[in-house]
């Protein structure tokens, strides 16, 4: 990465979404051409217009076993929790930690720092307020003067956007610097890339990153369906009859750390973080620039923050959501990057849907995996190239990485563009 | 680790849209006359709430700075603010993103309330709820449910920032944060690292919220967290007096201009002060409570005091978090001793939410200009309402009458819920050694 003195290496990672909660359970499905995505359990989806999704099978406890915890979190934040600590624990950072001298660790702490991407809000924990609205007749005096007979007192405290930065952080003693980002798509991702920036820059020594987001639920849904950004069968990334996306949950997370730290405690090495690229469109909240725009000039950046020519890419996991736009705009702005010479192509949301808030991280934790195995997967669900997307290298079967890096492409509203480069350790 | 100099960077434009004015201009006025903007709430009906005092922006049309009708659509009440402060500080620096230079531009902000709108609530409640109002999701899919786009839109997570984008035209790195409290000073800090990495020679940084409606207002109010002094909401917020029993909801936005210090120099630029350092801690305490004896926030600023390179003996006048909650100012307090020591009699402190309230996401971006404009002008404006001296926060308040005196530089504290703590650094541009 430009201007380090030293390799920003990644030691741990921890995932759960509809496919699995361990990389190596979500790989399999995968490789296996898998797919996570079905009809829904958390409604009743009869007379939806859209009954799939991806969710998460895990039951709480399974994932967060901490039963007061549960009191003061939400959905979302119960998936950022359990991804970080995997991570943490995969890392053995933590328990690196609390070998050392006593008179040491509160150093250590203020040298781990935290950055967790967050989905922000959500539609349904606002429902708390739906049978005070009804005792209230709708009258809002009558709303003020039922509060807090009707809504926990917790309720500000349970859906803060930034409560998987304020658990992860008590519970590991976290206490370096930090960020919640809240950029909708983006948000995962850029934690990852604002984590390796402020290693580079000396503010702390490791850092945990984080991604979470449920955005399945019925209001999200509804909208995103009439935005006509939905499939009503099952996202097929660069197909000729994609017709949508669809949506997942869960969280992904990564402890990065300087090379000589995990060297010098021996730490399990998965791989690299290499560079990044972000920019935003100007194009507003929903609309995409028809020519990939932003995903090329996130590309060049990427390739030049990391020290990278086309050639040296491996793989692209590429953002491919399965809707129209996105799609042919992301082909557009691939090729505009790399020409003629395009390394194999891949994306994940075929088998556990758009994890929105978590998607870009995940899809580094699986494109870790991915390398790892020397395998890029395909995307099954891919059989006919769109014509207006023409000649182009996605993986519509399994097949070998150029070389042992990948490129991550993220895309969001507000016309952002992230990608992220990565070396798996082989 | 860092291999290259540090890149100085300069603030060269402010805009402010808050409740005790709508511009930087009105705003610094009325802060330096200790004018308060609270109130009873005219937002909605607050009457039967525990708490019907705010501090509203007021008279604001967002038209009058936003000529796209079609944009303001999608903008929410603080979004409004946002492009509002931002094409104030954009206006008052004097440069914009022009086609050539638009890549090099980017966006950092504190983005405010995540929640939706009470009347899109209400609509819900209308469509899909059980008669008790527990909800029912099939009621959403009837033909009757109002489905709009549009509110769905102004409420994703980063829409100010796309708005913002686009109504700029600003095409680089772009971030959004959201650290409660601490947001806004967390936003300005981002940008001071992305222009320092090189990522940008040019940033729009601040920080936006309106939570003065009632969603918003309920989730302070469950927490007992907002003073209840209804029948005196001018004298409510009042940081450090030993009486102070929450603080007093506000709203508003503030935007800076970032830019290199060598080009603004060259383009004979009006510098307001150097961004020079930032700081950034978790205290890892408890959610809402602030630690006792200031461990998390004493990090904060010695990092922010290290990144500026310099100690708290440059430090003439801080900014303080002072949210007028018993725990914030004495923890506040606590921090602000280990740090500055002996030296605590000497340097000027006042918290300016006692004239403006708590601006939450904006508050951080908002009190950065606060200490710009102080810097600039060679005086501290007032910590309004203090009567009764609190043994735990005997720091150096300015009372009564703003202070006049050269700043060498200023320090300002958000301390935000879930416990992120954000100081920054602001040097006199003549202190600035070449």
């Amino acid at each position: 990465m430009k201007n380090a003195s030293e390799k920003i290496v990644i030691t741990g990672s921890g995932i759960v979404c509809g496919a699995g909660a361990t990389p190596d359970d979500i790989w399999s499905k995968l490789a296996a051409g898998e797919t996570a995505i079905g009809p829904y359990s958390q409604w009743d989806g009869d007379n939806w217009p859209v009954k799939i999704a991806s969710e998460v099978q895990e039951n709480n406890r399974t994932l967060v076993p901490d039963r007061k915890l549960h009191k003061t979190i939400s959905r979302t934040d119960m998936f950022g929790i359990y991804a970080a600590e995997k991570a943490i624990e995969n890392s053995g950072v933590l328990a690196h930690r609390d070998e050392l001298p006593e008179d040491s660790q509160d150093g250590f702490n203020d040298r781990t720092g935290l950055f967790v991407g967050s989905g922000g809000g959500n539609y349904t924990s606002n429902y708390d307020y739906l049978p005070l609205i009804t005792e209230a007749k709708g009258e809002l005096p009558a709303f003020g003067a039922e509060l807090s007979n009707m809504v926990t007192p917790m309720w500000l405290l349970k859906n803060l956007p930034n409560n998987v930065l304020c658990h992860v952080g008590i519970r590991g003693q976290l206490k370096g610097t930090n960020a919640c980002i809240t950029n909708q798509c983006s948000s995962g991702i850029m934690a990852v890339a604002e984590s390796a920036c402020a290693i580079v820059n000396g503010e702390a020594d490791r850092i945990v990153a984080a991604g979470h987001d449920a955005p399945f639920e019925p209001e999200m849904v509804l909208y995103y369906h009439k935005l006509g950004l939905m499939s009503s069968d099952t996202p097929r990334p660069f197909d000729a009859n994609r017709s949508g996306t669809v949506f997942g949950e869960g969280a992904a997370s990564l402890v990065l750390e300087k090379e000589s730290d995990a060297n010098e405690r021996s730490a399990n090495v998965l791989g690299e973080f290499l560079g990044f690229g972000c920019c935003s469109e100007a194009t507003g909240i929903l609309d995409l620039d028809p020519e990939g725009d932003g995903v090329f000039r996130a590309i060049e950046q990427c390739l030049e923050n990391a020290g990278l020519q086309t050639f040296d890419v491996g793989m692209i996991c590429a953002h491919g959501n399965g809707t129209d736009a996105s799609d042919l705009s992301e082909s557009i702005g691939i090729r505009r990057a790399f020409g003629d010479d395009i390394p194999p192509v891949t994306g994940f949301k075929w088998a556990y849907g758009h994890l929105i808030g978590s998607s870009g991280i995940a899809d580094i934790v699986m494109s870790l995996e991915a390398l790892k195995q020397k395998a890029v997967p395909a995307i099954p669900t891919c059989e006919e190239i769109d014509p207006r997307i023409g000649e182009f290298p996605v993986a519509t079967t399994s097949t070998n990485p150029r070389s042992n890096v990948a490129l991550v492409i993220c895309r969001g509203f507000g016309g952002m563009n992230v990608v992220v480069a990565i070396r798996a350790n082989s | 680790m860092s291999s290259t100099e540090k890149r100085r960077i300069a603030v060269t434009g402010i805009g402010l849209v808050t409740p005790v004015g709508n511009t930087t201009a009105e705003t610094w006025s009325g802060l330096l006359a200790g004018k308060s903007g609270a109130g009873q709430i005219e937002n909605f009906d607050a009457s039967g709430f525990s708490t019907t005092i705010g501090a509203e922006v007021k008279g604001f049309d967002p038209t009058e700075s936003v000529p796209d009708p079609k944009l303001l659509k999608f903008a929410s009440r603080s979004h409004g603010f946002a492009l509002t402060a931002a094409a104030e500080a954009l206006a008052d620096a004097g440069i914009a993103p022009a086609p050539e230079d638009s890549h090099r531009w980017g966006l950092a902000v504190g983005a405010g309330m995540m929640s939706v709108a009470y009347d899109d609530l209400k609509v819900v409640h209308d469509h899909a709820t059980d008669e008790s109002g527990y909800f029912e999701p099939d009621g959403l899919v009837s033909e009757e449910f109002p489905a709009n786009p549009v509110n769905f839109c102004r409420w994703q997570s980063n829409a100010g920032l796309g708005l913002l984008a686009k109504q700029f035209g600003i095409r680089g790195y772009a971030t959004s944060v959201h650290t409660a409290c601490a947001s806004g000073g967390q936003a300005i800090g981002s940008a001071l690292k992305a222009m320092r990495r090189g990522q940008c020679d040019y940033m729009l940084a601040g920080g936006f919220d309106s939570m003065l409606n009632p969603i918003g207002i309920s989730g302070f109010c469950l927490l007992g967290a907002l003073s209840t002094d209804n029948d005196n909401p001018t004298g409510a917020s009042r940081p450090f007096d030993e009486t102070r029993n929450g603080f007093v909801l506000g709203e508003g936005s503030g935007f800076l201009v970032l830019e290199d210090w060598d080009k603004a120099v060259e383009r004979g630029a009006s510098i307001y002060a150097e961004l020079a350092g930032d700081g950034n801690s978790l205290s890892c305490y408890r959610i809402t409570d602030s630690p006792p004896d200031g461990n998390g926030p004493i990090q904060a600023i010695h990092q922010a005091l290290g990144d500026a390179d310099t100690t708290m003996e440059e430090i003439d006048y801080v900014n303080a978090h002072g949210t007028s909650t018993q725990m914030n100012d004495r923890s506040e307090c606590a921090a602000m001793k280990a740090v500055f020591g002996e030296r605590i009699d000497e340097v000027q402190v006042s918290s300016t939410k006692s004239c403006m309230g708590h601006l939450i996401a904006a508050a951080g971006a908002v009190e950065a200009a606060v200490c710009c404009l102080a810097i600039r002008d060679g005086v501290a404006p007032v910590n309004a309402n203090y009567n009764n001296p609190d043994p735990d926060c005997d720091v150096n308040l300015v009372t009564g009458e703003p202070q006049h005196g050269k700043i060498r530089a200023a320090l300002t504290n958000s301390l935000g819920f879930g416990g992120s703590n954000s100081s920054l650094v602001f040097r006199n541009p003549t202190e600035v050694k070449a």
